[in-house]
């Protein structure tokens, strides 16, 4: 557990046993200092040592699994302080068996017994604080991944949904179309089918990040304006204003498609007789630009909402880009457009 | 002869309709009209008996073309979203047909029309409140044109007979409905019922003054003065949140 407080394992095995010898010629040391014997000193040290580090291992197992809360949060106490008194006491008897003969050093067992015992309590108390505050700090690690992880995958599930909100009238009213032609035109009927069907396949594509090219998502909304041109016949009038250069521009995907749609809705719906909805992409410093117009009527405001397509198209943006900024929507002379700005990466 | 109209925007649409009601010869199309304007003019023109009528159309919608009829005829709805049916019922129309429909589901409209015709009363019309959105406009008729009004452009809405009277900046139009009818349609936060019969666009208030005994006058931004009724008076409080 401790060697997880560390920036990488290796270095942490060396710390920590090197805090073990450290603890351990200290240890010596210090009993030299009070006259015992090198032999006995060194045993003495290697014993005290030993029990400690067995104490930590027994912690460290103990309180990673298991981080008391409320009440037993005494344990935290507790089981140092338990811990320590077995230390303490097997140290003493052990060693005092060990060396039978040295009376001296005998007392001195005898009399350092408690500031023994409560050397080894303190640092355990410490060790044990340390390896609840390492615990957490990795459970917090853990549950900062985990949300990063949740948010991430909430991010996908709301792009693909965003995406494959496909408007279902626009399938239903395709599918009256085919209908009618079935029997009128059956040639013609089994051309939509078709062209319904890969537009079908292009909106279900399955790599939600990739981008495509201007051409390829160019191609895609022919197919779809082809399926409305079919279903509106000579009232739906597109032009279309991309110059060959930029077609290699990337683009994510689905973006236009659903501000076609819009403008398609909004020019047919709101106004009589034959309309045209106009495209236009250019390039303009890091961005590639898509202008969509459309002819409303200023004086009667459409009977719905604003339009599903459009929202879904920014919050698509925001969670793509992070940026609220890049789709402009603006009037004039019973004119309607709207401006979509696509940031190239390099 | 059963005279009909049939009215959607997509000439395939109407293609599906023409082409199933080939088996029932009784039937007779006078018209096939591409938006709301044009059926308009037609049935004043044809009076017909049964209209094939799609919801969603250039400029106005079928319900809105409906609420422009004195007398509307009988009214097949035949359009690709399900959300409007329970409006269809309101509406008192005699089927709703979800497209694409079958030769078989027409048909099943088609003796619902014949039945109603033979025993007077459509068969379900019964009425579900109404949990419609808002509207944000209102169609009228003036003479035989057709008019969208944005509500936000209403000052007040008068009681008068059968019709309610709108007062606008740009002058005054009739429509035949009921108060109540205008109560559901409209956003309770921006219009609110002052007065047996007037409705007031929150708006347009300039002040509230105490008139007689439990009762007030509200002063419009045109200058004008509008009673409020005790209760009226509760209800503004209440939108205004005094």
């Amino acid at each position: 557990m401790f060697s997880k407080a560390f920036s990488s394992p290796s270095k942490a095995n060396w710390v920590i046993q090197g805090a073990g010898v450290i603890w351990l010629l200290a240890c010596i040391l210090i009993l030299l200092h009070y006259q015992v014997s090198f032999k006995i000193a060194l045993t003495d040290a290697a014993v005290y040592t030993g029990l400690f580090i067995g104490a930590v291992l027994i912690l460290d197992r103990v309180f990673s699994f298991y981080s008391p809360k409320g009440r037993n949060v005494i344990l935290l106490l507790i089981l140092p302080l338990f811990l320590s008194l077995i230390g303490a006491v097997i140290h003493r008897f052990g060693l005092q068996w060990f060396f039978q003969d040295e009376e001296e050093y005998y007392s001195f067992l005898q009399q350092h017994f408690y500031l023994r015992w409560a050397i080894l309590a303190l640092a355990e108390v410490m060790v044990t604080l340390l390896a609840i505050v390492v615990a957490r700090l990795e459970q917090q690690e853990d549950s900062q991944k985990r949300e990063i992880h949740m948010m991430e995958l909430s991010r996908e599930a709301e792009l693909s949904q965003l995406r494959q909100q496909l408007q279902p009238h626009f399938l239903f009213n395709s599918l009256n179309s085919i209908n009618a032609l079935v029997v009128s035109q059956p040639q013609k009927a089994r051309q939509m089918v078709l062209q319904l069907s890969d537009f079908l396949r292009g909106t279900i594509r399955k790599d939600l990040k990739a981008w495509l090219s201007l051409e390829e998502e160019l191609s895609f909304l022919k197919l779809y304006l082809e399926i409305e041109k079919v279903r509106f016949g000579h009232r739906l009038q597109v032009e279309i204003d991309v110059p060959d250069q930029i077609l290699e521009m990337k683009i994510p995907q689905l973006l236009i498609q659903p501000l076609l749609e819009n403008s398609i809705k909004h020019g047919l719906y709101g106004v009589t007789g034959e309309v045209m909805i106009s495209l236009k992409a250019f390039k303009e410093q890091n961005y590639l630009i898509l202008k969509l117009t459309n002819p409303f009527d200023p004086e009667s405001p459409s009977p719905g909402g604003t339009g599903f397509g459009l929202s879904s198209v920014e919050r698509r943006l925001y969670l793509l880009f992070g940026r609220n900024d890049l789709l402009e929507k603006s009037s004039e002379n019973s004119l309607f457009s709207i401006q979509l700005k696509i940031p190239q990466l390099k | 002869m059963i005279r009909t109209l049939i009215i959607d925007d997509e000439p395939l649409a109407a293609s599906v309709v023409e082409e199933y009601l080939q088996n029932y010869p009784q039937f007779e199309i006078l018209e096939i009209c591409q938006d709301g304007f044009q059926a308009m003019k037609a049935i004043q023109k044809h009076e017909p008996d049964l209209i094939f009528l799609d919801v969603q159309m250039p400029k106005i919608t079928g319900f809105e073309l409906l609420e422009l009829l004195d007398e509307p005829p009988a009214v097949i709805f035949t359009t690709a979203f399900d959300q409007y049916a329970l409006k269809a019922f309101d509406a008192k129309a005699v089927d709703y047909l979800l497209k694409p429909f079958s030769q078989s589901r027409f048909e099943q409209a088609i003796n619902k029309f014949l039945e109603s015709r033979n025993g007077g009363e459509p068969t379900s019309t019964e009425r579900i409140s109404d949990m419609a959105e808002k509207s944000n406009r209102l169609v009228v008729r003036v003479k035989n044109e057709i008019k969208i009004i944005p509500v936000a452009e209403v000052q007040y809405f008068e009681a008068q007979d059968d019709y309610i009277a709108i007062h606008t900046d740009s002058g005054k139009y009739l429509k035949k409905m009921t108060m109540k009818s205008l109560e559901d349609a409209l956003d309770p936060d921006r219009f609110a019922r002052i007065h047996r019969s007037f409705m007031l666009n929150l708006n347009s208030i300039t002040r509230i003054e105490p008139y007689e005994r439990d009762s007030y006058l509200v002063y419009l931004k045109n200058g004008e003065k509008l009673p409020v009724s005790k209760s009226g008076y509760a209800r503004l409080r209440q939108v205004l949140g005094l």
